[in-house]
């Protein structure tokens, strides 16, 4: 079987300790990944943390499945500077870059059979010249997708897609449009069917205002934008119903009604996921034409280095992912 | 406890089509629940009986018609005569039935307001039955406010297991939240919530005080309230010796309180809390309506259409209820 590509992810954080950790954790059952990273950055790291890691660099993804076992299979990026962590270094920020740009290459050539990304810190990468707004951007970019990208968030319990995402809750209001709704529904009926194996997928459209706006009485999006939104998917086939309560439309009866939950905003999607299972959540890019994952933390500077960060989101990442490309 | 401290509430029978007869009945069958007042029930005789039967339980109280004259000491019927349970099918909204819950409500409040008891719980109500009888009737708060005369800041809390929940906004637009989230009024919010909470016999009350915008604002990067109103109003009640904390990331701040770190959370807005307290287990839980001279409380769970009359309804969240508002009763400092 193919290998998964995971990328460095900002070395100041806490990417290589997770990656070396998840090692740990997966060499003897899989699934197999190979780290896109520098070598002896991560056998350094290794020995300071005290981990049990023997670290390989190899030329060619197709030899990491027989590595795997004994070794973490590295396609080596050289890093300008050694990492200190805690702290960016603006120095390293193309090898940050080219990590991600070489494990997409790879899964567009076929020869890793997805990306999982891991944390980057857009504000050092800004300052090194990097002119996207994140990661999803530049997979697109540099996949070449057409359409539009959209963020799902996994857990064993939920899933979840915020149709408005990194904004203010006053701005995601405002920004909200029938477009938007139809647009992410879309994309993500379509990354269902192909991508999860789910034949027929039951989209739960949020409503936006308390009690879905009790009939206009506590707001009117949802006769103005999410009916119409739910109008048109129909219209098209998908199966979608709504719009909901937000308040009840996570509860456990409720969540056995749908396979996936479209939200208006960012905690309305994130509150419920991170309630119901704070640890196992994952993010999946919907709409890119390869498999991509990430764990849903970020670099996490204040910890790195001290031997503390979990990889269970990063190890969730991986194995969604896998089972994304079977 | 001795009895001559026992408090007296005002119970007041919910929607006659739903579980509220049924488990006003199992309440007075309750001996912890008897133990911890004496109670005016309010409704029916009728109502009562046909509730008692369906709970299969016996009660047999004094009747009094009139809240003119309540005999000390003792739990008491208050028969008000105004509906025969005939006249309401199970488990269908009716402006009678709306009439009926309302009426008793607006007497037990009226009790109280009187200092005639100490304080005031219902069975489930059904909007729509009470909206049938009543068009105007928005929501609990604001018609407890109208019955008694009392505007001063009130919210409605949750509380699920010692875990409370009240908030800043709550029954209106989601638009119109971001311009209520002024210092002022999250400062109230945190007020009111410590109160509260001092009300049950909570000491040092721990608040969390939720975020507005995702990542409570992410330095400033998603609006300004996080920073600009609720830091500040966070900042001043501490001033003040208030246990309070946040600005918190929304989407955490439950995660943080299930695992014990707060003995309240202060939403923004409805649903911020809603959602979480759902998942957590809410219909479980108690509705607490705080910023009144004396405690209002009632199950968190609605009149349950779907199993009224057939004897299975679940006591749990009344008889907290109930209990909660007796142990408030004897300690309680209004507005």
């Amino acid at each position: 079987m193919k290998p998964l590509a995971l990328t460095m992810g900002d070395p100041a954080g806490i990417g290589g300790e997770l990656t070396l950790l998840t090692w740990l954790r997966l060499h003897e059952s899989g699934p197999c990944f190979v780290a896109l990273d520098d070598p002896g950055r991560l056998e350094r790291l290794a020995r300071d943390m005290g981990l049990a890691v023997p670290v390989q660099a190899i030329t060619d993804a197709s030899t990491a499945a027989e590595i795997f076992p004994d070794a973490l299979p590295v396609l080596p990026v050289p890093l300008a500077v050694p990492p200190i962590p805690g702290q960016p270094d603006q120095a390293n920020a193309a090898a940050i870059v080219a990590s991600i740009e070489q494990a997409t290459k790879l899964a567009l050539a076929g020869e890793v059979s997805g990306v999982v990304t891991n944390p980057i810190n857009k504000a050092a990468l800004y300052q090194a010249g990097f002119a996207y707004p994140g990661h999803t951007e530049f997979l697109a970019a540099l996949t070449g997708a057409t359409g539009k990208q959209i963020m799902m968030l996994a857990s064993p319990m939920l899933r979840v897609v915020p149709v408005t995402v990194h904004a203010s809750l006053r701005d995601s209001i405002a920004m909200l449009t029938t477009e938007m709704i139809v647009a992410a529904a879309r994309t993500t009926a379509t990354a269902l069917r192909r991508d999860f194996g789910i034949a027929a997928p039951r989209l739960a459209i949020a409503g936006l205002n308390p009690h879905a706006g009790e009939q206009g009485a506590l707001g009117s999006e949802e006769t103005t934008l999410v009916q119409p939104a739910i109008d048109i998917l129909r219209a098209e086939g998908i199966d979608v119903s709504g719009p909901w309560p937000p308040d009840t439309m996570f509860t456990a009866a409720a969540r056995t009604r749908y396979d996936v939950a479209i939200c208006m905003y960012h905690d309305q999607a994130l509150i419920p996921l991170k309630t119901l299972d704070m640890d196992h959540g994952v993010n999946v890019t919907l709409g890119l034409p390869i498999v991509r994952t990430s764990p849903d933390h970020g670099t996490a500077f204040d910890i790195a280095g001290k031997g503390v960060a979990d990889p269970t989101s990063l190890i969730a990442a991986i194995e969604l992912a896998a089972m994304l490309v079977r | 406890m001795t009895d001559a401290a026992k408090p007296l509430l005002a119970l007041a029978i919910g929607d006659p089509a739903g579980i509220g007869p049924e488990l006003a009945a199992q309440l007075l069958a309750d001996p912890d629940v008897r133990a911890a007042a004496d109670y005016v029930v309010i409704g029916d005789a009728r109502v009562l009986r046909r509730g008692a039967d369906t709970a299969g339980v016996v009660i047999d109280l004094p009747v009094i018609t009139s809240g003119d004259a309540i005999p000390p000491g003792q739990t008491v019927l208050l028969d008000l005569g105004h509906l025969d349970p005939d006249t309401i099918a199970v488990g269908v909204a009716a402006k009678a039935g709306g009439a009926f819950a309302l009426e008793n409500f607006r007497i037990g409040l009226r009790l109280a307001a009187d200092g005639k008891v100490a304080g005031v719980c219902f069975t489930p109500f059904n909007k729509a039955a009470m909206r049938m009888a009543h068009p105007p009737y928005d929501d609990e708060i604001s018609f407890v406010a109208g019955v008694i005369d009392v505007h001063t800041p009130a919210s409605e809390f949750n509380i699920l297991e010692g875990l409370w929940n009240a908030r800043v906004t709550s029954h209106v637009p989601i638009s119109a939240v971001a311009g209520m989230i002024t210092q002022a009024a999250v400062l109230r919010g945190i007020v009111l919530t410590y109160e509260s909470l001092r009300n049950a016999g909570i000491e040092h009350p721990r608040i969390g005080v939720a975020g507005l915008n995702p990542h409570a604002g992410d330095g400033g990067n998603f609006g300004h309230e996080d920073d600009g109103e609720i830091a500040p109003a966070v900042a001043e009640a501490k001033a003040r010796g208030i246990g309070a904390d946040g600005p918190y990331p929304p989407d955490t701040v439950f995660v943080r309180a299930t695992k014990g770190q707060f003995d309240a959370v202060l939403t923004m807005y409805h649903d911020q809390g809603q959602i979480a307290m759902k998942l957590i287990g809410f219909d479980r839980g108690i509705t607490m309506l705080g910023g009144f001279p004396f405690p209002i409380c009632t199950p968190a769970h609605g009149s349950a259409y779907d199993i009224a009359g057939k004897g299975i309804a679940n006591l749990g969240a009344s008889k907290a209820a109930v209990l909660l508002a007796a142990q408030m009763a004897g300690r309680f400092v209004g507005p």
